[in-house]
């Protein structure tokens, strides 16, 4: 049952007018939610793939008004057809809507979308008209009705956004298309300065991240998606290279107040940024002696160099963030000490414990047992964790392990294995990563699982483990791995490291009588999904310690949504959710990238890869793996962009 | 190399040349506006769309690199209809005041509007006034002539690396504007650039139209670089200067001086005799009195004090010719190493 009563979205055409709704025919390749803000109703949307219309009340022709006006409003100027046609289309439509409309409008209107829709420069054109001609050949009455009829049509009620799949996909939602355009131009700081708009780590990022926008980015369908992450880091690179301070646009609000952030990692720094942007005074207290927390203990050192993450930091102190090292809240202070001096707080404290593997002895205390990131941070801060040792069996399948692995060829162990228990194929760990372990020569024992630990004397001398095969998936739709009986065997080694999963250590909270700030079984604290708020009004949190071992980006996003929230919050305002926010679980359920989509373009284009150092080079030191663009690349690589703007509306 | 088929003629180029070239290598001709051979394909105008076999999408011809084997059809009705349309919108709203544009004549606009038999602006919509802020004391900006082809932009930023101009606003609104206004040298390259009227010339509007006036080819006299360009003669008086893009050395290019700092030559106050000061005035004298004199001063200077109390110092308007005349007259006549020139200053 549906109560969609037409549709052209993807040009499959569902018309339901003349029939009752019980025999309704579905729509396919959209799910449209019934509610927008969970208050007004959805009665129609409009968008690049077409339109869908559930309410008979919408009138078409001023839909298309609406929509076509909002896409000139966004359009940006760098092509005629969009620029001009699109207004000549909006006038026309606008003089259609109040009754003065001509005989010759619908023809004119038919032929100009078509020029913008061939001839466009981006997909803001090229998708804009896309509606306009499906309604105009399918709602040809309407429209005809319009022009003869000569009576003004009362405006509709629309909301819009503009989006792009990379930006909808990013979690903070960068406006990539716009900053890759800025470097095609050769413009790096105006580029530099639209990602800090969101995002103060851009190096950081441009390294380390899981680039959810490069699996949406349209590209994709003609060649490869661009390089969106590499992009960024040039950008950062280039004003390192520099040594150019970035501009920063401060702009304090009415009323600003003392916050205290504990942890200086990525959600934090992201919430500390966006808090002094907004004038606010920001302590963060970190239980480490430098910045950057999972960023700088997690990640090694050969992917993220410290230079780079210490110079972000740095412009984010030179705002007036203040951060007070080794201070452990919880033991070297209180919680409720901080509370009483600040007047709101952010939790930024990740995921720094790590999960037990259920494995016999691992409680033991043995020499040469490391926790992953335990053996990270020490390898980190420049320390081998256990010199003794020259063979290591890493347990794991995630990034974690990885680098677990990758690490330890490079502070001289000889024999490196990783242990997983599924096969290469749903390993989470980012592919690229784990051909680079590949070429340092690990050794990968897929479908293995850890049994019990060996030791001599209190020290691990081997790994006994069982053979697994894959049997029916499990509810993450994985293939559960069963264990193979009689197929035990041993590993030797003298260094085991579990790199399984990453806990949340929550020895700061006060509990019920203290901050009561409610928590999960999984020992993630309970935020309001868009205000970050937690059950203690004047405590918001972010990143991996409410949603679990995450994404550094995902981390940021929190960040800075708690950031805008903890400035309402001083100042009083109400705290909830904005359009922009409906219109990202709005575009969740439409859709903004649809692989299928063919795109009529020539393609052939394939990314630019990093140049990097030769395995056998690379896993001696520490010295970063990848080199970055010279500018004539980056150049060229943002050249391959298909700007993909696109205008979504809603009618309610 | 790469094989490719443009109008079934077989055509093999360099790898990462765009259709455009290739077309251009081949004699092929596709209408093109915003294209500028200087700069950096920009792809606003979508006058060079052309159409690949297997393709539903066109695609300009100036961004698109060739690729192995693909056939290319630079002339269909589809293809003229959109170039048509295309043409139709750049003149929504743009005055048709050619009988008093300075470009008239030699503008792309014009040409193409001429070409594609456009006789009506059929398209309208409402204006919206853009600002003529973009202009100094030697750039005129005529905002409503301007169809936003943005050559200016791409060659004060590719050429000059000043950035001084940039698109601003969106949409329709969207106009050219200073938003590094400290960066502009007034150095003319955007007007070189513009296919249109829309940025003139502040000193020599209305002096003559453009094929009444005789071009004469020299080199800039302003600095020892060497620029080519052309002095715009009329009735015997330089009304402008222009440049050609093959021209070596500048390759177009000039500096405000270079292409501004000509009406000098026609001054009123410009001396045509030599002066000498009686009693602290000037007087008009004969060019024999006048030289008589300075031989006369110069030879007494050197006799009482020596060549060294003499010291020349030329200027870099001069020529070479004259430069290496200066020095030499200094070195053998007067006897003295103590020569320099303007442009070491």
């Amino acid at each position: 049952m549906t109560d969609v009563f037409f549709s052209s979205w993807g040009g499959e055409i569902v018309d339901n007018r003349g029939k009752e709704p019980e025999n309704y025919e579905k729509i396919k390749g959209i799910a449209l939610p019934s509610q927008f803000a969970g208050k007004e109703d959805i009665r129609a949307l409009i968008g690049w793939y077409g339109i869908v219309l559930r309410s008979r009340d919408v009138n078409i022709v001023d839909l298309c008004r609406a929509y076509i006006t909002a896409v000139q409003s966004e359009s940006c100027g760098k092509c005629f057809t969009c620029r001009v046609g699109t207004m000549v289309l909006a006038d026309t439509l606008t003089k259609i809507c109040r009754g003065n409309g001509d005989e010759g409008d619908i023809d004119a209107l038919v032929r100009v979308a078509e020029v913008i829709r061939e001839g466009s420069k981006c997909n803001l054109g090229q998708t804009g008209p896309i509606p306009l001609l499906d309604a105009v050949k399918l709602f040809a009455e309407d429209f005809k009705r319009a022009v003869q009829d000569k009576k003004p049509i009362l405006e509709g009620n629309y909301h819009y956004k503009l989006t792009a799949p990379c930006m909808d996909a990013c979690p903070i939602h960068l406006d990539i298309p716009r900053y890759v355009e800025s470097i095609k131009e050769g413009k790096f700081e105006e580029s530099l300065n639209t990602i800090v708009e969101k995002l103060p780590l851009p190096g950081v990022v441009g390294r380390v991240c899981v680039r959810p926008c490069e699996m949406h980015c349209r590209r994709t369908i003609l060649d490869e998606p661009i390089s969106i992450k590499y992009l960024k880091r040039f950008v950062a690179d280039d004003n390192l290279k520099k040594k150019k301070k970035v501009s920063f646009k401060q702009t304090p609000s009415e009323k600003t107040g003392k916050v205290a952030i504990i942890g200086a990692g990525p959600a934090g720094l992201a919430c500390a940024y966006h808090l002094a942007l907004k004038g606010h005074t920001v302590t963060i207290y970190e239980r480490f002696g430098e910045p950057g927390g999972m960023a700088a203990m997690g990640i090694p050192d050969y992917r993220l160099p410290r230079n780079i993450l210490g110079f972000e930091v740095e412009q984010i102190q030179k705002m007036g963030v203040a951060i007070k090292y080794n201070t452990v809240v919880g033991k070297d202070i209180k919680l409720s000490d901080i509370e009483k001096e600040s007047e709101a707080i952010f939790i930024g404290i990740g995921a720094q414990a790590s999960t037990a593997m259920g494995v016999e002895g691992e409680d033991k205390g043995y020499g040469g047992f490391i926790p992953g990131i335990e053996y990270l941070q020490k390898i980190n801060v420049g320390v081998d964790p256990y010199p003794e040792g020259k063979k290591v069996v890493v347990v794991g399948g995630g990034n974690v392990a990885i680098d677990c692995v990758r690490s330890s060829f490079r502070i001289g162990k000889e024999d490196v294995n990783l242990v997983y228990r599924r096969t290469k194929r749903e390993m989470p760990a980012d592919h690229v990563e784990i051909k680079d372990a590949e070429e340092e020569n690990v050794t990968f024992h897929y479908l293995t699982n850890p049994k019990k630990i060996l030791t001599r004397e209190g020290m691990v001398i081997g790994v006994e483990c069982i053979r697994m095969e894959l049997g029916e998936p499990d509810e993450s739709g994985r293939r559960r791995p069963v264990p193979v009986e009689g197929s035990e065997f041993v590993i030797d080694c003298d260094i085991l490291v579990p790199a399984i999963g990453q806990a949340i250590d929550l020895g700061l909270l006060e509990g019920k009588s203290g901050d009561n700030v409610k928590t999960t079984r999984k020992s993630t604290l309970v935020v309001d999904e868009f205000t970050m708020q937690t059950s203690n009004p004047r405590i918001f949190s972010a990143g991996d310690c409410v949603t679990g071992p995450s994404a550094l980006i995902n981390a940021c996003a929190g960040g800075k949504r708690a950031a805008v929230n903890i400035d309402c919050f001083i100042n009083g305002k109400r705290l909830e959710a904005t359009d922009d926010d409906y219109f990202d679980r709005l575009f969740n359920d439409v859709k903004v990238f649809d692989p299928r989509e063919k795109i009529g373009f020539l393609g052939g284009r394939k990314m630019l890869h990093l140049p990097m150092l030769p395995p056998e080079e690379r896993k001696q030191t520490f010295a970063e793996v990848e080199k970055g663009y010279h500018f004539l690349e980056a150049k060229a690589e943002a050249d391959r962009c298909l700007r993909c703007y696109r205008v979504g509306m809603i009618a309610v | 190399m790469v094989k490719l088929t443009i109008d079934e003629r077989e055509i093999t180029v360099e790898e990462g040349a765009t259709i455009l070239d290739a077309a251009k290598l081949a004699g092929i001709k596709i209408p093109t506006l915003c294209y500028h051979k200087r700069l950096n394909p920009i792809g606003s105008c979508r006058m060079c769309v052309v159409e690949i076999e297997g393709l539903p999408n066109p695609m300009t011809a100036c961004t698109t690199p060739v690729a192995e084997g693909i056939k290319v059809v630079t002339n269909s009705e589809r293809l003229q209809r959109m170039r048509r349309e295309t043409l139709k919108l750049m003149l929504v709203n743009h005055p048709l005041d050619c009988p008093v544009c300075d470009k008239g004549g030699e503008c792309s606009l014009q040409d193409l509007v001429y070409e594609f038999e456009i006789e009506t602006a059929e398209y309208r919509a409402e204006k919206k006034e853009r600002e003529a802020i973009y202009a100094t004391p030697l750039i005129r900006y005529w905002p409503d002539r301007c169809i936003m082809c943005l050559r200016c932009v791409a060659a004060c930023r590719d050429i000059k690396a000043l950035g001084a101009i940039d698109i601003v606003g969106s949409g329709f609104g969207a106009g050219i504007s200073p938003v590094n206004k400290e960066k502009c040298e007034s150095c003319g390259e955007c007007i070189k650039v513009c296919p249109t009227g829309a940025l003139t010339e502040n000193l020599s509007r209305y002096k003559g139209r453009t094929w009444m006036v005789n071009r004469v080819k020299t080199t800039c006299a302003y600095c020892g670089c060497g620029c080519q360009l052309e002095l715009n003669v009329m009735n015997n008086r330089v009304i402008g200067i222009t440049t050609k893009d093959d021209d070596e050395v500048n390759r177009g290019s000039l500096c405000v001086k270079g292409r501004f700092g000509y009406e000098f030559i026609g001054s009123e106050e410009r001396l045509t005799k030599p002066l000498i000061k009686r009693d602290g005035k000037f007087h008009e004298a004969a060019w024999d009195e006048a030289l008589d004199l300075v031989a006369e001063r110069l030879t007494a200077i050197k006799t009482a004090a020596g060549s060294d109390a003499i010291a020349g110092l030329s200027s870099a308007r001069c020529t070479n010719e004259e430069n290496y005349l200066m020095q030499k007259f200094l070195r053998a006549v007067i006897g003295t190493n103590n020569i320099d020139h303007c442009a070491r200053l």
